[in-house]
């Protein structure tokens, strides 16, 4: 590449390369600006994620503060709308997915023997591309008058229905950026699709065959397919719905022969995919987890990995259950009914595997393994409740009711945000080279474990006795009283359990134990490597042989399966400090070529929400942020990747 | 690792899911407007009956999996953190199949009543069956029926408040005005959704003469939580007297024939 460089350089290019080299500093903010280190991405990926998470989390204690009692006026029937409408796109969208995203950035690398991704500068395009959006989303609370209190926020709901979406129904700018920010985030989503597909595909250490990939690699994998196939969808119906909404088209508008059943069959052939590249990253977490502190292999990791795979290629023919009640008729009806009663198959058999990993193990109940047990009770109990949903002439009664919000809450909330919570503990140390604090993370999982049943059981209750969902109201006597005042309680209770988390975080950060570089004597490659990780990962590029090949370094079997240590000591103190052989001088390792810094992807992702703010308010930003996303996309192509010294 | 923190996960779980069991059995007997549970009519019976179908199951299911957690969790905790990792299993192929193939006749089981109560509720409704003309509109359902004409065969528009007679199947026809909307009255049975642009039709029975609470179940804007409804449930005498009621000629001074009024009547 450096024969390509041109010998004379332009004033331009220098400048260029002088702001490449500060962000070379990586003290300073311009590194966060211009990173493409697969790391310091997912901690952005992270940080931000966290920060929408308290933001949608303040949301939802609004909403249950206006439903602590009946007839209630607190926060109003307009803020509660919006409000509805923002926690759910803000959770979904802001919250699970990119924390997901920052764990595929974080580990994805480190778990395949690989020094960064595919594709690094796509990778921070993704990132500034889903953080455009997020803002963007979440500047529309400002569009409404807020010294009048109004905001100005979405109200058509997450879901988006036609023709509520239309503007006759939902005037004001709210959806206008709700439709716009999703497109932008579905933008970043694939990005970060396809780059962690051609990651996994092509940059595993030597050796380390499909087969011997770590299952949270795994359902990295099947996510990613997930989301290069279902966003597209999503993204023909914002941009239709876009259309409809600025430009006067009539794509869902029946009074001039648009379809709104249109819009759902749309929007949940990407849903209900969706579901699934919320979870299965959280289920792969937790296969990494439960292994290792039960100090066993995963029990039966074809049956996982395949079981993720039919619920991949499964999730394609189930999204008629979120449309029961639309009026598809008998044959939909029973179809669909029938598939979504099977999905349920695959997903059990990993609940049971998980069971047979603890069975036989020798347990160590650490905060990461607590989450990682609470995943697995709470998203049974979702999954359960998810097989009484699928009963379709049962699911009339309980569709749009709260016994819904129950169910889906034990799934993403009870399943991914615990698996999540619990995937944090146990990485931790790997990137800061401390341990959390492990009681405060036992204390911290025992509140959200009650807060969390406190909230989200008592809607089982308040939705059966029917309760819809949505209401920002409800008369005295509806016998739903007791229910949603338990429900608000547990969500205050929520809120503390997150506090601790925070507390945790700050002072295990400053003051936390060191963790050497493998604490839980870890079975995978990324505890081989020091902690905090070097910015190449791996001074060696590994030669894989087993699956969980770390696990194999330091023990082997013999023919009963009985473990004998390789290195005498190896496996005695777990918080041993490092002594492996890989931690070589650092002198040695200025010969490994990792990617340069680049701003352009931050600037291509900027034109985004310029276009978007031009498209709502006055076409004339519209070819500025053109020309931002073309300067980028074009400075990003011709710049090198590597700048050679 | 003191014993109190290891003895405390024995006993909050255990606590905890009778609490939630208690919980959930105890919502079977609240007798509340729009509880599910208490069905007033057959589609209402046999979709409790197939969520019963469901629930056991699932509640049996349940308890072995949160007690499978948390026993094998204190069962095989570590007893000597200086020992060395258990043995080795992999997996077991024979038990992976077992609970592969055994939930899935499990579920394939529950799907054959499912399947057979959507085509049971599908079917066209009796020849006796009563029909009223639903119209959703924000926020509020308005009822006209087809069958009720004043003298001059003009149809009564019926604002608030319907009757429906009991032990006779009633067909609502389902409009929607704006937006769409969903049409649910718990205790006769589960909801149908009403879509601008498409008729969808729901056959609903009531048992018996009473009074019958609903509410709009799909998202429709500002006033949502307010769209609801009361139907009253007649005995065929009581329901033959208010449509009687219904039919007369208003008792109104200006009883003038005004031929423009049939164009409302749409």
């Amino acid at each position: 590449m450096a024969t390509l460089a041109p010998p004379r350089r332009s004033p331009l290019s220098q400048a260029l390369a002088g702001a490449r080299h500060m962000a070379e500093d990586t003290s300073t903010i311009w590194s966060w600006l211009a990173t493409v280190d697969h790391k310091r991405i997912g901690v952005l990926y992270g940080v931000s994620a966290f920060i929408f998470f308290l933001a949608g989390g303040i949301e939802a204690l609004l909403l249950r503060t206006q439903l602590v009692v009946p007839e209630n006026d607190i926060i109003g029937a307009d803020a509660f709308n919006r409000l509805f409408t923002m926690h759910g796109t803000t959770m979904v969208f802001l919250v699970v997915m990119p924390m997901s995203s920052a764990f595929f950035n974080l580990m994805v690398p480190l778990l395949i023997g690989a020094r960064d991704v595919a594709f690094p500068r796509l990778n921070a395009f993704s990132y500034w591309t889903f953080l455009a959006g997020g803002i963007f989303l979440n500047a529309s609370f400002f569009t409404g008058d807020l010294f009048s209190g109004e905001l100005g926020a979405p109200d058509g709901g997450w879901f988006g229905y036609a023709p509520l979406n239309l503007p006759e129904f939902t005037p004001g700018h709210g959806m206008d950026f709700w439709a716009l920010g999703l497109q932008m985030l579905g933008v970043a989503s694939l990005a970060g699709g396809f780059n962690f597909i051609v990651t996994i595909l092509n940059m595993r250490a030597p050796g380390m065959t499909l087969f011997r990939m770590p299952v949270f690699v795994w359902m990295t994998l099947v996510t990613s397919f997930l989301i290069i196939f279902a966003m597209p969808v999503i993204s023909v119906a914002l941009f239709e719905l876009t259309f409809d909404r600025l430009f006067d088209a009539n794509f869902f508008n029946p009074d001039a022969g648009g379809n709104p059943l249109l819009w759902q069959h749309m929007f949940w052939l990407f849903g209900h995919p969706e579901v699934y590249i919320l979870i299965l990253p959280a289920f792969g977490i937790i296969s990494e987890i439960i292994p290792t502190f039960s100090r066993k292999p995963l029990f039966g990791y074809p049956f996982v990995v395949f079981s993720g795979i039919a619920i991949g290629f499964m999730s394609w023919g189930v999204w008629v259950h979120h449309m029961y009640t639309t009026g598809l008729g008998t044959i939909a009806n029973s179809a669909f009914g029938v598939s979504t009663v099977l999905i349920a198959v695959p997903t059990g058999v990993k609940i049971f595997n998980w069971l047979g990993t603890l069975w036989g193990g020798s347990i160590r109940l650490r905060a990461p393994m607590m989450f990682a047990i609470g995943t697995v009770a709470m998203f049974t109990i979702g999954g359960l409740s998810g097989v009484t949903h699928s009963m379709v002439p049962s699911d009339y009664q309980q569709q749009d009711t709260y016994y819904v919000v129950a169910h889906f809450h034990y799934v993403l909330f009870g399943g991914a945000v615990f698996a999540l919570f619990g995937g944090i503990y146990y990485w931790f140390p790997k990137f800061t080279g401390k341990l959390m604090d492990d009681m405060l993370g036992q204390i911290q999982f025992w509140l959200l474990l009650i807060g969390f049943n406190l909230t989200f059981f008592p809607m089982h209750m308040s939705g059966l006795l029917g309760m819809p969902r949505r209401i920002y109201t409800y008369d005295s006597d509806m016998g739903w009283n007791l229910w949603n005042m338990l429900s608000t309680i547990g969500a205050f209770t929520i809120a503390v359990a997150v506090l601790v988390f925070m507390v945790n975080f700050v002072i295990s950060l400053r003051n936390g134990k060191a963790s050497g570089k493998d604490p839980w004597d870890g079975r995978t490659l990324e505890w081989s490597i020091p902690a905090p990780v070097p910015h190449y990962n791996f001074a060696q590029i590994p030669q894989v042989r087993h699956r969980d090949d770390f696990w194999h370094q330091k023990y082997q079997e013999d023919e009963e399966g009985n473990v004998v240590p390789i290195v005498a000591g190896a496996a005695i103190a777990p918080d041993a400090p490092p002594g492996g052989h890989d931690d070589h001088d650092e002198e040695e390792h200025h010969d490994i070529h990792l990617p340069s810094p680049s701003y352009f992807p931050l600037i291509a992702s900027l034109g985004f929400p310029l276009i978007a703010t031009g498209l709502i308010y006055d076409y004339a930003l519209v070819p500025v942020g053109a020309t931002l996303v073309l300067v980028g996309l074009f400075g990003w192509a011709m710049e090198p990747a590597t700048e050679e010294e | 690792m003191s014993s109190v923190r290891r003895h405390a996960p024995r006993i909050i779980p255990a606590a905890a899911l009778l609490i939630l069991l208690g919980l959930l059995l105890s919502g079977c007997e609240t007798d509340t407007p729009q509880n599910t549970f208490d069905a007033q009519g057959e589609v209402a019976k046999d979709q409790r009956d197939l969520f019963y179908v469901a629930m056991w199951p699932a509640i049996v299911i349940m308890i072995g999996v949160l007690g499978a957690c948390v026993v094998l969790a204190l069962r095989f905790r570590e007893k000597d953190p200086n020992s060395l990792p258990p043995k080795q299993i992999h997996g077991n192929t024979r038990l992976e199949m077992m609970w592969t193939i055994l939930p899935a006749l499990l579920m394939l089981g529950m799907a054959v009543p499912m399947v057979a109560m959507i085509y049971e509720q599908g079917e066209d409704p009796d020849e006796d069956a009563y029909y009223i003309d639903v119209t959703a509109q924000r926020y509020s359902f308005t009822f006209e029926y087809p069958d009720i004409v004043d003298d001059q065969g003009r149809q009564l528009f019926v604002p608030a408040e319907p009757h429906i007679p009991a032990g006779r199947e009633v067909v609502f026809r389902l409009h929607a005005a704006d937006v769409i909307h969903s049409f649910w009255l718990p205790k006769l049975g589960g909801k149908l959704d009403v879509v601008p642009g498409e008729t969808n039709v729901l056959v609903l029975k009531a048992d018996a003469p009473g009074t019958i609470h609903g509410q709009c179940a799909e998202y429709c804007g500002l006033d949502h939580a307010n769209m609801t409804m009361i139907v009253h449930v007649d005995s065929e005498e009581d329901f033959a007297a208010w449509v009687e009621e219904q039919s007369a000629p208003p008792p109104a001074p200006a009883n003038g024939d005004d031929g423009e009024e049939t164009e409302d009547g749409g």
